[in-house]
């Protein structure tokens, strides 16, 4: 192994680097996961969940190309629920408290038994660049492993500063040792470097905590299941949640110590996520709301060690003792260990092709935090794109790059190439504008068959799609061709059904449109015929039966905009050339350097007209190109 | 920079007083240098001589210099003004040419405004609006639109629909915050009252649009009830041939007149009845086409008979939606006085074509009902902007429909489309805004 010729290197230890390794091993290349410690493999460095609103269906994305989340959530997943329940089928989402243990395990378990991957724990201190393009890398003891293709995944230990109080020290995450040789070498080239912040709530004791006084937040029974091949006996036991309150006393701790607070003290300058700000910024910047949630999450079924979710502080530890204990039920906490702030180094992924490789050094692919996204879901998404196309790179193949209509995962990378981030970028269901496509129940339809066609998916899991998408296809063409009259319905089924008598004969596929009317509600009429056993093929039937206006208008929409956007921009295109451009704008595009049309009108500022002119240029190149040829 | 350096004659073509030549472009400066001598100050006219080629004066008159980007359209920006007259304005603008300049297309000043900014896309029309203009009230509906007063008021309507969709999207991306607005009647109510003001955004570009395009008003009834009289009456000249004999008009017959500065196209028409006339028949089925391009119809009959069979018949025929007013004409031969009033619901009017008693009464009702009132608030609209704004009403109309099916999600999708189309008049938003907004209104995260 050592000083071997591998195909892919993928550094880094958290839920990217996992996807990417198993991913570029998995199209066939030979993969190598260099580490600093083979011990964060699979290890949840933040809160102890996966899902959520978008990030469910980024798992769910991911599992349907053949990634590891989702199997590994439902083996170390403790209490699961269905966001947006009640809300309708495209904005439900999956979400599970995870035992960090067990999913660290399933999680090693997958990566370990994958053919064509090695694992060396080594820190990468060092990359061997020649000529524009990444060759190797070196480790932390001069070790060096060569391959044209290298993935980092380095998180927040690039440049790494972690704040509580006033003090504050180099490192990555509480423990783990900042990459700062690695930083050095990619400052050198031309990459844009930006500066962000997160941050840990204070994680307590739960022996310490009095759950008589808290409100209970059992997971959903039946639990919902992540993984398109897992199932429910795969669950570990369940537990619950608990939901606290910051209150008025909490507020004013709060408040008496902002002097003290590193982020309005201006030690920190990075900026830290809207979206998940820390209880000082809720405090401050929404002084008339008197209270927020705090969600008790367990850690795992082997220890008393909670997360407290929603007070993300880096107060000076007493302050934070003691806002902790003037909450409900947690005043005679112990905290064991401290909250605390990390700044951390990200490079702007305007720097980046939709590739996930840099512009500015070949076969050198960023995925995850690097990138200035948060989230485990997010990494493991760009992760597994990232790894794809670093084998498609070695086997001389054209990258693959999702769209904004085919998955988040297209949307992630589209946002993050196109417009960059200025906080840690989380998925959000409206970010996606054809949301109504982009549903966790239909991300096996959409990805199955591309990932097979990519070489991601093996028989088992093909064999299953198949039948899936078959009996659905059939179902449907049924309903299609099933007609109900009126005299096959009684009065009372009619009523109980459809809430009115059913005027006149009617499709089963045009009834079960029917706001009122579910699949089973339809098939519980003896003219409706068999219905299908499979509740994963009868959910496709309704949902596609009630979207049917909604998607049609949504694949119009995709189908004028891709007019423009499959027409590539060249990446040298002189924006100096392009007649009429303002220079506010022609500064825009050179700053983001849109890989086709339609990025382009996506960025911010880029006026309608403008787009217009590029067009025009860009012909205008084709036209004199053509004539130069003849 | 790449872009080159426009120049064209700003004033109307052919008219004496002042001309004016404007120049846009990098070169202005050194075109002002060439032809007037050193620059003056930015913004201060100052009067010079304008030279040509070998030194011999061309005209002599003001020389204005507004550098970028405070010039209207963010270049750099010369202003000739000489003594107009096409020969003089002609060859200063070859002496421009001359030195690099190059004639601009048709409403490329305001292109370039837009491109850099200066004016949003409605505005940038508007202006294309106010040269076109063909009245003075249109003139003045150009103006205020290109002061933004549209796009203003669909700015203000896309501020109460994001304020809506922050309430929906945030119900849907944080349904753990305790912001269920979906379930509470904040979203219907936000609804509710984001529909009545698109619908008064609606109206008041409806009706810029008729100020822009004029509206068109078809006289109809049964031959020799005085429609070709009535037209003649009111663009005052003889443009119909008018005779005893019913069946006169044949074709279909459009003037294009003015009513206190708001243009008008009116239509007469042939009478309606039976004929065995070939050359009748085609003109009446001319007459039916017309009355179906309508935004107005005025029906005339012979106030001594009041409404007749022809009267009936378009009252049936015409488009369900196209307003009447009944025109009792001849009244001077009936005796009765003249009078608006009404009808079993249609508008009346008495009045006598021949000798115009009225006649004045008819002019304000039309005005009226174009819902013009002087002046005040009006602004153009192009077709464009009316069809995206129907899109979008449309689409509020459907979310409010899902909103009671509790359908969030596809209340969501209808107000992000309705947004769609208002982005069409005053251009992009994007999800990244969105977000902002939900993240600075709610106290968001766990
Ligand atoms: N006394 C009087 N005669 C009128 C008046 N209006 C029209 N007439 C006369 O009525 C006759 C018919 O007038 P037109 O204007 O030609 O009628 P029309 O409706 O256009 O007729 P067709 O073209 O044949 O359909 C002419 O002799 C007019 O002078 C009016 O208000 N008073
Ligand atoms: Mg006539």
């Amino acid at each position: 192994m050592y000083g071997e010729l591998f195909q892919v290197i993928v550094r880094g230890g958290g839920h990217a680097v996992t996807h990417a390794a198993r991913g570029a091993a998995r199209m066939g290349s030979r993969t190598l996961l260099l580490t600093h410690n083979m011990e964060t493999i699979g290890q949840m460095s933040c809160n102890p969940a996966i899902g959520g609103i978008g990030k469910g269906h980024l798992v769910k994305e991911v599992d349907a190309m053949g990634g590891v989340m989702a199997q590994a959530i439902d083996q170390g997943g403790i209490q699961f629920r269905t966001l947006n329940a009640r809300k309708g089928p495209a904005v439900r989402a999956t979400r599970a408290q995870a035992d960090r243990a067990l999913y660290k395990a399933a999680v090693r378990h997958a990566v370990e038994n994958q053919p064509n991957l090695s694992v060396f724990q080594q820190a990468v201190d060092d990359l061997l660049i020649e000529q524009d393009r990444v060759v190797g890398a070196i480790t932390q003891m001069g070790l060096v492993f060569r391959a044209p293709a290298v993935v980092l995944t380095v998180g927040t230990f690039l440049g790494g500063r972690i704040h509580i109080g006033l003090d504050n020290y180099q490192g990555g995450r509480a423990g783990d040792p900042p990459a700062n040789a690695l930083a050095r070498r990619l400052r050198e080239r031309p990459f844009r470097v930006g500066r962000l912040k997160t941050g840990t709530p204070p994680r307590i004791d739960g022996k310490t905590i009095d759950f008589s006084k808290l409100e209970e937040q059992p997971g959903d029974d039946p639990a919902p299941v992540f993984s398109f091949m897992g199932n429910r006996d795969q669950h570990p036991a369940q537990v619950s949640c608990w939901i606290t309150h910051t209150n008025p006393r909490t507020h004013e701790i709060i408040r008496g110590a902002l002097d003290r607070s590193p982020m309005y003290s201006g030690e920190i300058e990075g900026v830290g996520p809207r979206y998940c700000p820390s209880v000082e910024d809720k405090v401050v910047r929404f002084a008339d709301k008197e209270s927020h949630q705090i969600f008790i999450e367990p850690e795992g079924l082997d220890t008393h060690e909670v997360y407290p979710n929603g007070i993300s502080t880096s107060l000076p530890f007493d302050v934070q003792l003691e806002l902790v204990r003037s909450c409900v039920g947690l005043e005679r906490a112990h905290i064991t260990r401290p909250g605390y702030a990390i700044e951390y180094d990200y490079f702007d992924p305007r720097d980046l092709r939709p590739s996930l490789e840099t512009r500015h050094v070949g076969g050198l692919f960023f995925a995850g935090q690097i990138n200035g996204t948060t989230g485990y879901e997010e990494a493991a998404a760009q992760g597994l794109v990232a790894g794809i196309n670093a084998a498609r790179l070695v086997q001389d193949r054209e990258p693959w790059n999702p769209g904004r209509d085919l998955a988040y995962m297209g949307v992630l990378i589209d946002d993050l190439i196109t417009r960059g981030t200025k906080e840690p970028y989380r998925m959000f269901t409206s970010r996606a504008e054809y949301r109504l496509m982009l549903r966790e129940d239909n991300a096996d339809l959409r990805l199955t068959p591309v990932a097979r066609r990519l070489g991601l998916v093996d028989d088992a899991r093909w064999a299953a799609f198949e039948a899936k998408r078959e009996t659905i296809e059939r179902e449907q063409q049924r309903l299609r061709a099933t007609l109900i009259r009126p005299a096959d319905v009684s009065p009372a089924d009619a009523q109980r059904v459809f809430g009115s008598p059913l005027r006149r004969e009617q499709h089963l596929d045009e009834l079960l449109r029917r706001p009122e009317v579910s699949y089973a509600s339809l098939m519980s009429l003896d003219a409706a015929g068999q219905p299908v056993a499979d509740p994963a093929v009868a959910e496709q039937v309704e949902i596609q039966a009630k979207y049917a206006g909604y998607l049609e208008r949504q694949r119009d929409e995709i189908e004028r905009s891709r007019r423009y956007e499959s027409l590539p921009i060249p990446e040298d295109l002189d924006y100096g050339q392009v007649a009429g451009l303002s220079s506010e704008v022609r500064q825009k595009l050179a700053d983001h350097r849109p890989a086709s049309i339609g990025q382009a009108a996506r960025i911010a500022g880029v006026t309608p007209a403008a787009v217009s002119l590029l067009l025009v240029h860009l012909r205008r190149g084709e036209r004199d190109g053509q004539r130069r040829r003849a | 920079m790449a872009a080159d350096t426009i120049c064209a004659i700003a004033t109307p073509p052919g008219q004496g007083g002042v001309g004016i030549v404007r120049v846009s472009g990098p070169a202005a400066a050194r075109l002002i240098d060439a032809v007037a001598g050193p620059l003056p100050g930015p913004r201060r006219a100052v009067f010079r001589r304008f030279t040509d080629q070998d030194g011999s004066v061309l005209d002599e008159g003001l020389v204005l210099w507004f550098p970028a980007p405070g010039s209207f359209t963010g270049e750099d920006v010369a202003e000739f003004q000489g003594h107009g007259g096409p020969v003089l304005l002609d060859r200063l603008l070859r002496r421009l040419i001359g030195l690099g300049a190059r004639l601009a297309r048709p409403g490329e000043f305001s292109e370039r405004a837009f491109l850099n900014g200066k004016l949003d896309l409605a505005q940038a029309e508007a202006v294309a609006d106010l040269i076109a203009a063909s009245s003075e009230a249109a003139a003045r509906a150009a103006m205020e639109s290109l002061r933004g007063v549209f796009s203003e008021r669909v700015h203000t309507l896309t501020d109460s629909l994001i304020a809506l969709r922050v309430h929906v999207e945030s119900a849907i991306d944080f349904p753990d915050e305790e912001i269920d607005f979906l379930s509470d009647g904040a979203v219907a109510d936000g609804l509710a009252q984001v529909q009545d003001e698109l619908a008064a955004v609606r109206r008041a570009a409806g009706q810029g649009q008729v100020l822009r395009d004029g509206m068109t008003v078809v006289i109809a009834g049964r031959p020799n009830a005085g429609k070709s009289s009535l037209l003649n009456a009111l663009a005052e000249t003889d443009a119909a041939i008018v005779t005893e004999v019913a069946g006169t008009t044949r074709d279909v017959l459009r003037e294009r007149i003015q009513i206190d500065g708001m243009p008008l196209h009116v239509i007469d028409t042939a009478g309606l009845r039976d004929s065995v006339n070939i050359v009748e028949q085609e003109g009446i089925r001319r007459a039916w086409r017309a009355i179906g391009e309508a935004d107005r119809l005025l029906l005339v009959v012979d106030d001594r008979c009041g409404p007749d069979e022809a009267a009936r018949r378009v009252l049936a025929g015409r488009p369900a939606d196209t307003p009447v007013t009944l025109i009792r004409n001849k009244i001077d031969l009936s005796g009765a006085g003249p009078m608006t009033g009404e009808e079993g619901g249609i508008p009346v009017i008495r009045l006598s074509a021949k000798t115009g008693a009225g006649l004045e009464g008819l002019r304000e009702h039309l005005k009226a009902s174009m819902g013009y009132t002087a002046g005040e608030g009006n602004f153009t609209a192009r077709r464009r902007h009316l069809q995206a704004l129907d899109r979008a009403g449309e689409c509020l109309d459907r979310a409010a429909t899902q909103l009671v099916a509790g359908a969030g999600e596809l209340v969501a999708e209808e107000l992000r489309q309705a947004q769609q189309a208002l982005a069409e008049i005053t251009g992009e938003f994007t999800s990244e805004d969105l977000l902002g907004a939900i993240f600075s209104t709610f106290c968001i995260g766990k």
